[in-house]
């Protein structure tokens, strides 16, 4: 088994990961990513569709950068954000990430005037080369400038288990190949994780193949504190066939170019949502569109898995084609989309909570165990806010490094960790293949912790968790013991972290005793900031787990009602 | 089909044939017929195709017919994809001897899945990537800037990138280094290929870049080893003209900043602007030069079969057509 030495193991090859390693490249110290899928072509960061204005940039008024503030801050996150950190953000945003991405060659789309080409409106966006397709140029840049920078990268590598130290500290990660089988363990003085937003927990899930909530379930193994896990997030109009084009988004946000956006139409061809008509404000309105569809569902004219449309029928196909891939699917079924709307669903997105840190440093609650990007849970997706905490994470390492240990190697853990990843591979039980038991935890978590809660359903899915935990689990069966690309055995380690993470979000659910944006408990249909303005922090307990409760400051926004049916609260 | 169709717009117009038909002729529950191609380097070492009947279900892709089958029948089949929305380009496959995207290509009634070309299998249908990352990477494909950033948003039109952010649109999927005969031949030639081209076009038909970085990387780029058949276009799921924007921006360029790799095609272009036509022995004996003499033998041959013929060579008339070619070269000589 190969043993690497490094100062800082990032676990995850997205905006986040990148951006940390290049940091931290920039300051000297040795970095390795360690990443799942391909560095720049797995994980959320890919499908950016455009990039978001804020501050002054291109000409922004005031009015326009206080509405992107105000759109993270309410209709992002629902006021369960940090707006200190915010702030600190978006002046970052401002005055390097916007330069440091077109120094290094990222092309702001122009017209042939020369104009960087926005999108008009209360707040603005611009795009990378084209809208809808920003993620691969921003990330394929990413991914050179790593290779340039000369990091060491793993890729189709799997992190298993974060190693520690005898006093608790995380000091190393176990690492498989996917594509040679073979094990590694990586040692560093610290380790990153930066998985990523989504953990395709669902029956319908946006993000990559390779993503199972894997940071999320080795950070609570080891401890670390988590936060606001019910806070899942919606897209509500993905296409709905076929099942491989369930993260293709109709994107609801204005076209670029354009004052035009897609609109959403029911069963009965009743338009029920346009946001530059319905939400100007509302830039990427999911949560608007979110509450739209259930009022849809309840009226019968719609269901969560189809039975509704959305599209460009209404616009120019030369204004959506000039600047955005929005018509990709259309064309890619041989329709014009000024034929009609196409039949859409929605989708499990992001998740706004994720693992407690702190976000002067980017530390979670373990020693040695540091968070960039998505799978922290201080705020929801955006490809600049987690590039700002690769700034960030590279910078709260960088203050300590000096003080840190070089990583431990723990015999036994290791053996452990290898022995149970070796019983994964040659497990002959009788009972399901590995991707069978993933599609059944995605089933339950669809049917009984979907868009709908309540608190009868999510104590059903528990019962089923726990049945496939017990009766499922233990007599998986891999048809094929092969070391090479053996992806059953992937998902074999993939459902032991998808169990793992689905519970503890089912308990978070239940915990919080409200409605907030997307997350609608029919049990509890209000918004309450008297008593859920707050972070719902679970913590692991020897027996268990318990729920702590941390008010928000609220130093720049804030909500102007203390109680309100959640479907009447506009974000 | 008797389309009239030249060979710009092969690859457009097969890509478009019948989508609506291809995407519609199905109805949910009819049997596909898929063999997919098995193989595993670990063992045997055979590869063989394994047959399965899956249903079709609405608006069914290639991935779709294969995530079933792993699901229901084969769990152990090896094939990569991430994204499923034709962004990440991991998961191209050979479906009927074209290249197609898995997530992206409708299912037919009966398919044959094989993994790409000019790559090693790993196993089943994943490939290794590297020999096609070495080649990228070798280009050093990022930008060196000749002077200081000026700030954003910098000075910069969409005219003076259009070539460059065509080929931004790649994601790598490798389908058109699978479909070129060029890479098919092997080592005999030094052409990188078509995709390492479009990864190399992005920043070196970028007007922010430093001449001097983009003749280095041009200069082991091999790229009039071109045969412009246009394989790379048609398979491309980004729909990138890669021969017209790709291929021949940058042998443009390779004649701009590299001569000396571009003497063929340079020599080519005089002789027809001088004569009008092509002159097969003063192709020769510029390109050559004295080692021509080294080839008499074959010269000779040359003679015999009437492939050169050094009178006319010699003695050339000035002719209309000579005055035509010379002004059109000129007109189609690029702004530099």
């Amino acid at each position: 088994m190969r043993i690497l030495t490094t100062d800082v193991v990032v676990v995850g090859g997205g905006a986040a990961g990148c951006y940390a390693a290049l940091e931290l490249a920039k300051k000297n110290i040795d970095v390795t990513i360690v990443c799942k899928g391909l560095v720049g072509k797995s994980g959320a960061s890919l499908f950016a569709g455009n990039l978001v204005l804020g501050g002054g940039l291109l000409g922004n008024t005031p009015e326009q950068a206080r509405n992107t503030a105000e759109f993270l801050i309410k209709y992002h996150n629902q006021y369960l954000i940090d707006q200190n950190w915010a702030k600190r953000c978006g002046q970052w945003i401002e005055s390097v990430y916007y330069p440091e991405l077109e120094e290094a060659g990222l092309y702001f789309r122009r017209d042939n005037d020369g104009n960087v080409v926005t999108s008009p409106g209360k707040i603005r966006s611009v795009a990378a080369n084209v809208q809808g397709n920003s993620g691969v140029p921003f990330m394929d840049l990413r991914r050179k400038q790593v290779i340039k920078a000369g990091i060491h990268r793993l890729e189709e590598t799997i992190v298993t288990s974060l190693l520690r130290r005898d006093d608790g500290s995380v000091c190393g990660v176990f690492t498989v190949n996917c594509l040679t089988g073979e094990y590694a363990v990586v040692l560093a003085r610290v380790v990153v994780l930066a998985t990523g937003y989504s953990d395709r927990l669902h029956k319908r899930s946006t993000g990559t193949r390779e993503m199972s909530g894997d940071g999320l379930a080795m950070a609570w193994r080891v401890g670390a504190n988590l936060v606001n896990l019910e806070m899942q997030w919606w897209h509500t109009n993905d296409v709905a066939h076929p099942p491989t084009w369930q993260r293709m988004q109709i994107y609801p946000n204005p076209v670029l170019g354009s004052e035009h956006s897609a609109r959403m139409v029911n069963s009965a061809g009743e338009e029920f949502f346009n946001q530059q008509i319905d939400d100007p404000l509302a830039f990427g309105p999911y949560t608007v569109q979110l509450k739209r569809l259930v009022e849809q569902v309840h009226a019968g004219k719609a269901r969560y898995d189809g039975g509704y449309f959305a599209g460009f029928d209404h616009v120019e196909p030369r204004e959506v084609d000039t600047y955005t891939t929005y018509g990709k699917p259309f064309y890619q079924l041989g329709l014009s989309p000024r034929q009609g709307p196409i039949e859409t669903a929605v989708t499990a997105h992001y998740r706004q909570g994720g693992i407690l840190v702190d976000t002067s440093n980017m530390r979670s609650s373990v020693p040695g165990l540091y968070v960039a990007g998505g799978v922290g849970g201080h705020s929801n997706g955006l490809i600049a806010l987690v590039t700002f905490d690769g700034k960030c994470v590279a910078d709260g390492i960088a203050m300590e490094i000096g003080a840190l240990q070089p990583g431990e190697l723990a015999d036994d853990q290791v053996e452990r960790e290898r022995r149970r990843i070796e019983s994964l591979l040659t497990a002959d039980g009788d009972g399901p293949a590995p991707v069978q038991v993933k599609e059944k935890i995605r089933r339950v978590m669809w049917d009984k912790v979907g868009v709908e809660k309540n608190h009868i359903d999510l104590n059903s899915a528990l019962e089923d968790l726990d049945r496939i935990r017990t009766s499922m689990l233990p007599n998986m069966r891999v048809k094929n013991c092969t070391r090479i690309a053996n992806y059953e055995w992937v998902d074999a380690i993939d459902v032991c972290n998808m169990i793992d993470v689905a519970e503890l979000i089912v308990h978070s659910s239940i915990e919080r005793r409200e409605s907030r944006g997307p997350f609608m408990r029919t049990d509890f249909p209000e918004t309450d900031n008297e008593n859920w303005l707050a972070a719902n922090i679970m913590i692991k307990t020897d027996n268990g787990f318990r729920f702590e409760r941390a008010p928000y400051d609220l130093p720049f926004f804030q909500p102007d009602f203390t109680r309100r049916n959640n479907m009447t609260v506009p974000w | 089909m008797n389309i009239p169709v030249d060979a710009r717009s092969i690859g457009k117009i097969e890509n478009a044939d019948g989508l609506l038909a291809r995407n519609s002729r199905l109805m949910p529950g009819d049997p596909i017929r898929v063999r997919v191609q098995r193989y595993d380097a670990g063992e045997t070492g055979a590869r063989y195709f394994e047959d399965f009947v899956v249903p079709y279900d609405t608006a069914m892709r290639v991935l779709d017919a294969l995530n079933y089958i792993a699901e229901n029948f084969a769990t152990d089949l090896a094939y990569r994809w991430l994204c499923g929305t034709k962004m990440c380009g991991t998961c191209a496959v050979r479906m009927n001897g074209r290249e197609v995207l898995a997530c992206w290509e409708a299912v037919e009634p009966d398919m044959t899945i094989e993994p790409l070309r000019n790559l090693p299998v790993v196993r089943d249908l994943v490939v290794d990537r590297r020999p096609y990352e070495e080649r990228v990477v070798s280009f050093e494909p990022w930008l060196e800037r000749p002077s200081a950033y000026p700030g954003f948003p910098e000075p910069l039109s969409h005219r003076d990138i259009k070539d460059a952010s065509k080929a931004l649109d790649c994601i790598s999927c490798m389908s058109c280094f699978s479909a070129c005969p060029v890479i098919g031949l092997g080592n005999l030639t030094d052409f990188a290929g078509p995709a390492p081209l479009v990864q190399l076009a992005q920043t070196a038909l970028d007007p922010r870049n430093n001449p001097a970085k983009v003749a280095r990387a041009l200069e082991h780029a091999g790229i009039f080893n071109c045969l412009s058949c246009y394989k790379c276009e048609e398979v491309c799921p980004a729909k990138i003209p890669i021969v017209t924007r790709v291929i021949e921006p940058l042998k443009a360029k390779t004649a701009e900043l590299v001569p000396h790799a571009a003497r063929h095609s340079l020599a080519f272009r005089a002789i027809v602007a001088a004569r009008g036509r092509i002159d097969p022995s003063e192709l020769v004996l510029r390109v050559q030069g004295p080692k021509v003499l080294l080839q008499v033998r074959r010269a000779l041959r040359l003679l015999l079969r009437g492939k050169i013929n050094p009178i006319r060579t010699i003695f050339r008339k000035r002719t209309a057509a000579a005055k035509a070619a010379a002004r059109l070269l000129e007109k189609m000589r690029p702004a530099s």
